[in-house]
């Protein structure tokens, strides 16, 4: 009888804290919940939407933290997306995933939202990865480009202008490290771990040479190109182990700026967002040295940047897709950019931010960026993408981690594969 | 009154079976029946067809699951070898009567209570090839010589068994100290008795009385070390040159990172079959050299 008792007490309790909920619900406003990573200045996110927040108090927006890395982000928004789930109404995609999102069925066409006249606003290369079949899928919060970094203050001293040769970077950097005679002192460092980053800083190397890995319009796979293979032995024979120490195979983007702004390394390869932290007196030991430009390329060749950078998209599925799109619009707008230029110090994408006097004064460097933005290339538009991008890994860990390596033998087996994904895709019924 | 009290037990039972069914008989069928199509998260236009042991039949021919098998086995081979022979010395040593045995005890289970993730974290630290803690006490100030020991798919593969050691050694020795105790004291007084030293005690009493505990912490440890992910997951992704791709890593990626959910469920489903094969092959071992103990 006792247990009867305590159980319809404890009944009682659930339906009235229930019912408790229920009458406060009306009144609150509509939960908008935003899947995003933590960013590296959460605090200026908060104020954002704090500014949201009191322009639109019909909105309320929940913010939903998940892994920093993009792979394991991925994995996350991805599930959730798939599994229809209408509890998350805005996510953050990376700059590779939206013909992935979009053939899926994932994010919002947003075409009817996004104007073309209003995507002439944004820098180009964003909006043409944010576009899948003729439709747009997200808007494009901040831009990444692969950036070189290098230390002003050594150039200057031994009379050097920025390389804009591979050769030049190493012949600069040898003498410059004989003239230092510094222990631990190299000449460059990058991400070469075998994981997203090694992809967009192998690309770069091999547009630079002139070459490709996909051709993009017959999706031919050119790993086994000569073009592809030179640059490849390039990264394997003159960087690795040589410019820079060998543990950068094993390096994502902290551990390398940690050694540039250790004064370990004089040239540098990574995101706009480097600047800040390489710039900061309390984590830097370079700050107020460092310059920045575009990635060096092969003789004959141009430089090219990875696109990068993050966008908002729209949960196909969501209940408040109109509350969610004016959270978008919202954070996406000259002024949020602006905020987020300043106090974050992240790329905007709108092409009037770049213009704004205020940002122009206070972040003069977004302008010496703006060479390398003009110079981005996408990673393979895929909806296969992460299957090609973990094959791409394998391929570039292999060919730069094992000294005398039959670098074609390999990128014929890769070609291989990835020309199988690619078979899957076009199975498709159209 | 037998009948109804076996109403009761059945009625105790349920709520137990009710879970084991739920939590681990369903996703076991549900990987099974994944497996046995062709799904792929990013591409739902294809559907999900049915495509019998092609997933199956596929990855038979796939070297880069070939290899991580063969990893995957260096690593088991490796990590229970010495965290048997770690955990034997352990055991026997916090089993002698001391100061401070007590306080030596817990903290000999450290390792093992922290969870995979953080002590993982904390070997890439002491691994870090600039500052790395293991560099200095080998090389000191000569940085020159300092070994970047993540990046060289030798020495990368090696530092993730030397993680799994330090990790696990202690949860082997707990399973031996168990085995320890129940050895009655008596015996090594009679052997004292008898003149036999400390190395023919052990080698007469001791190690024939612990080893139904050892193969238990070998069952154990095997069973455990086949399914490693957390410590290559965040040492080196996998890396360098898929080195450290352990062959559950390699399903993960599939599965979670690549959307391959059927592939990456036949991949999943050969790991439990081999575990359950090594499984039920120890147990037998187990169960027969139990009763010669009590014979």
């Amino acid at each position: 009888m006792k247990t009867i008792k305590i159980m319809t007490i404890f009944l009682g309790i659930v339906v009235l804290s229930c019912t408790n909920v229920k009458s406060t619900w009306a009144e609150k406003p509509t939960n908008i919940v935003f899947l995003t990573w933590k960013p590296n200045q959460p605090e200026v996110w908060d104020t954002v939407i704090e500014n949201f927040h009191q322009k639109n108090p019909d909105i309320h927006i929940k913010v939903q933290v998940g892994p920093h890395s993009s792979t394991q982000y991925h994995a996350i928004v991805a599930q959730r997306l798939k599994n229809m789930d209408k509890s998350v109404d805005v996510f953050f995609m990376d700059v590779i995933w939206p013909p992935e999102f979009a053939n899926a069925g994932w994010a919002l066409d947003l075409s009817s939202k996004f104007s073309v006249e209003e995507q002439n606003k944004f820098l180009s290369g964003p909006i043409t990865a944010n576009t899948y079949q003729g439709k747009i899928y997200g808007v494009p919060c901040y831009l990444g480009a692969g950036l070189f970094y290098y230390r002003e203050d050594l150039l200057k001293k031994y009379h050097f202008k920025p390389p804009t040769l591979w050769k030049e970077m190493l012949k600069q950097g040898e003498v410059i490290l004989k003239g230092e005679n510094e222990q631990g002192l190299h000449i460059y460092s990058g991400q070469f771990k075998q994981y997203e980053g090694l992809v967009c800083n192998m690309m770069e190397f091999i547009w630079s040479n002139g070459g490709a890995v996909i051709e993009q319009k017959t999706g031919k796979v050119l790993l086994n190109d000569p073009t592809v293979v030179k640059s490849l032995e390039f990264v394997r024979d003159k960087i690795i182990a040589r410019a820079a120490p060998r543990g950068v195979i094993n390096y994502e983007e902290p551990e390398s700026l940690d050694l540039f702004i250790q004064g370990k390394t004089i040239f540098h390869r990574n995101w706009p967002y480097a600047w800040a932290v390489a710039n900061d007196q309390k984590k830097s030991k370079i700050a107020g040295k460092v310059g920045v430009g575009i990635i060096p390329a092969f003789q004959g060749h141009n430089s090219a940047s990875t696109l990068g950078g993050w966008q908002f998209g729209i949960n196909n599925y969501s209940m408040h897709a109109q509350k969610a799109w004016r959270f978008v619009q919202f954070m996406t707008s000259h002024e949020t950019q602006k905020i987020l230029a300043l106090d974050a110090g992240l790329a905007p994408t709108r092409r009037s931010v770049y213009q704004d006097p205020e940002v122009q004064e206070k972040r003069p460097h977004l302008n010496a960026f703006l060479p390398a933005f003009k110079n981005t290339r996408p990673r393979p538009l895929s909806p296969v993408y992460p299957m090609i991008s973990q094959e791409l890994q394998r391929f570039f860990s292999h060919a730069i981690t094992e000294s005398g390596s039959d670098i074609s033998e390999m990128a014929a087996a890769s070609s291989a594969r990835i020309e199988k994904f690619f078979a899957l895709g076009a199975m498709i019924p159209k | 009154m037998i009948r109804k009290d076996q109403h009761l037990y059945l009625a105790l039972l349920l709520p137990a079976i009710i879970v084991l069914l739920l939590f681990i008989a369903a996703p076991i069928i549900n990987s099974f029946f994944l497996s046995f199509h062709r799904i792929i998260i990013g591409l739902p236009q294809l559907k999900t067809p049915f495509v019998a042991l092609d997933n199956y039949l596929q990855l038979l021919k796939d070297p880069i699951a070939r290899h991580s098998f063969f990893i995957t086995i260096i690593f088991v081979a490796l990590t229970t070898f010495f965290e048997l022979l770690i955990g034997l010395f352990l055991a026997l040593l916090i089993h002698h009567r001391f100061p401070g045995r007590g306080a030596l005890r817990a903290c000999v289970l450290i390792p093992w209570a922290i969870p995979t993730v953080v002590s993982a974290q904390m070997w890439r630290y002491l691994f870090n090839d600039a500052y790395g803690v293991i560099n200095y006490m080998i090389f000191g100030a000569n940085t020159n010589s300092y070994i970047p020991w993540l990046a060289l798919p030798t020495t990368a593969l090696s530092s993730i068994i030397v993680a799994d050691i330090w990790k696990t050694s202690s949860f082997a020795a707990l399973l031996i100290l168990a085995g320890l105790q129940v050895i009655p004291e008596e015996l090594y007084q009679a052997a004292k008795v008898d003149g036999a030293i400390v190395w023919q005690r052990f080698r007469h009493i001791t190690w024939p009385l612990i080893r139904p505990a050892l193969l238990i912490a070998l069952l154990f440890r095997t069973i455990d070390a086949f399914r490693v992910f957390d410590l290559a997951f965040v040492m080196t992704q996998g890396g360098p040159a898929d080195a450290t791709n352990v062959l559950q890593l390699y399903g993960y990626k599939k599965m979670f990172v690549e959307g391959w959910m059927g592939y990456g469920s036949a991949v999943s489903v050969c790991i439990f079959i081999i575990v359950l094969v090594i499984a039920v092959a120890y147990v037998k071992m187990v169960g027969r050299r139990l009763l010669e103990a009590n014979v």
